[in-house]
């Protein structure tokens, strides 16, 4: 009964938290550019005007990949701790957050693909070359930090931060913490490597056939994405917390920090991306794995 | 967000949501379209009414006409309009979509946008200003309020006489008409 309830929990709070993310980027970003902004609960607003437009669809695997994806999103959400609530936490732990994680992109390819739009199978294209990418270090950084602590289990790697301070006093798991740092903007899609969506280069890739109900539903997968990519971060380098309000300020702490990082940039064509992901990052990443497993 | 309008937003929250969040198509036909990037960027921020531009016309509810429409645009402006998702709204930015402004004489524009595609409301001048998007926009939330902004409707009612229209201009449209021609002899 408790596991239900904390699932709901955990759903919720992830929902409204990836929400006022994605309208707290738009009245930063307006900041930056010298401009007043939307109100922050404009993506709200958007969500309910989507929900009450005519869509069109474009067959069963347009409908179906929409909902793989949300719900590849939903799953994750139940294996990651948010503070002390962590609904799955006996089972798998980082090898099956590295399996779902690629199930989100997977439904948005299904279903991008289906529309038939010449964008939407660029954009398809994108999404799994960037995932390739960013997978090759993201692994080398999991593998450090399991090989560091001993164990996959992302619950125990928090509560033994919660004793010895966080990843990065650790000096071993320094080098993968930076390359994390490097490899976070192309996770969580934000400028640098905003190439996925694009909209003045290929007109919103994916999402190009998407509207009404199936727009509403992409923007609330987007929501999760967000919440999923730094609180993976925050929980493995930035020690968790044993509450969820010092847990929420950690996560918009580091949000904050990439948001001015999407604000400067400008976007990189997808194969100097790729030539970057795979360069220091990768290198950062496995000269940090050589170190944890001499001193380990 | 103003705490009187609550009530309202409790209410209808589909109307309300409509009002504050146009995602903006904009056709760059013609010399207009030199006017929107001064009212969406840092000098007159459209984005504080919810106003954005997006890429695609299926994540569209407002469709802006900037300038002269050409017969060859006609074409293109006529099946965006209709992917778009109801309930949409269409504004014609300049003189030339209400009368056909300094093209009056012209072989290859058409004079009259409202024949080819119900149009919501009109933003005189030529040039107008980037104030006179946001004088189309307020006015245009008083229509919503009031559900005269009913363009998709008329759309859906009148649908032989528009394609009628287009068809004597372009010729034989190679696409099937949107709604059926049972539904609207019936009525």
């Amino acid at each position: 009964m408790t596991t239900i309830l904390e699932i709901i929990i955990v759903i919720l709070l992830a929902g409204i938290i990836g929400l006022f993310f994605l309208g707290l980027s738009r009245k930063i970003m307006a900041r930056i550019h010298w401009r007043y902004g939307p109100p922050i609960a404009q993506p709200v607003i958007d969500i309910i005007k989507l929900f009450n437009q005519t869509s069109m669809s474009h067959g069963i695997l347009f409908n179906f990949g929409i909902i793989f994806s949300l719900a590849g999103s939903v799953v994750v959400l139940l294996f990651l701790p948010l503070g002390r609530i962590c609904p799955l936490s006996g089972s798998g732990g980082l090898l099956v957050i590295l399996y779902l994680m690629l199930v989100a992109p997977l439904g948005l390819t299904l279903s991008g693909g289906e529309a038939a739009n010449p964008y939407a199978s660029i954009g398809i294209s994108r999404i799994f070359l960037l995932a390739m990418g960013y997978e090759v270090p993201l692994l080398l950084i999991l593998l450090s930090v399991m090989t560091h602590y001993n164990s996959i289990s992302i619950v125990q790697i928090v509560s033994i931060q919660l004793q010895t301070g966080w990843s990065f006093q650790h000096l071993p798991l320094l080098l993968p913490g930076i390359a994390y740092i490097l490899i976070f903007p192309a996770i969580l899609g934000l400028r640098p490597f905003e190439l996925i969506q694009a909209p003045q280069e290929i007109s919103s890739g994916p999402m190009a056939e998407y509207g009404g109900k199936f727009l509403a539903l992409a923007t609330i997968q987007h929501a999760f994405n967000v919440f999923i990519g730094i609180s993976l971060f925050t929980n493995l380098f930035l020690g968790g917390a044993e509450n969820p309000g010092y847990f929420f300020l950690k996560m918009l702490a580091v949000f904050i920090i990439f948001l001015f990082v999407n604000a400067v940039f400008p976007r990189f064509r997808i194969e100097q991306a790729i030539r970057y992901l795979w360069k220091w990052p990768t290198l950062l990443a496995f000269a940090g794995l050589v170190i944890v497993m001499i001193t380990g | 967000m103003d705490r009187n309008k609550l009530g309202k937003w409790l209410q209808s929250p589909g109307k309300m949501a409509q009002k504050y969040s146009l995602h903006v198509l904009y056709f760059c036909t013609g010399c207009g379209i030199i006017e929107i990037p001064p009212s969406i960027t840092t000098r007159w921020d459209a984005e504080r009414f919810g106003v954005i531009p997006v890429a695609t016309p299926r994540q569209a509810n407002l469709f802006l006409i900037t300038g002269y429409v050409s017969v060859k645009t006609l074409r293109f402006i006529i099946r965006s309009y209709e992917q778009m998702p109801e309930p949409k709204f269409t504004v014609g930015f300049g003189s030339c979509p209400i009368n056909g402004g300094m093209y009056w004489d012209s072989y290859n524009t058409i004079k009259h946008l409202d024949k080819y595609i119900p149009v919501d409301g009109w933003i005189a001048g030529c040039m107008p200003r980037p104030e006179a998007v946001f004088v189309a926009v307020t006015h245009l939330w008083t229509l919503i309020d009031k559900g005269m902004a009913d363009g998709y409707k008329k759309y859906r009612e009148d649908y032989q006489y528009y394609r009628e229209n287009q068809e004597k201009i372009l010729g034989k449209l190679e696409w099937p008409p949107l709604f059926s021609n049972i539904e609207n002899e019936r009525k």
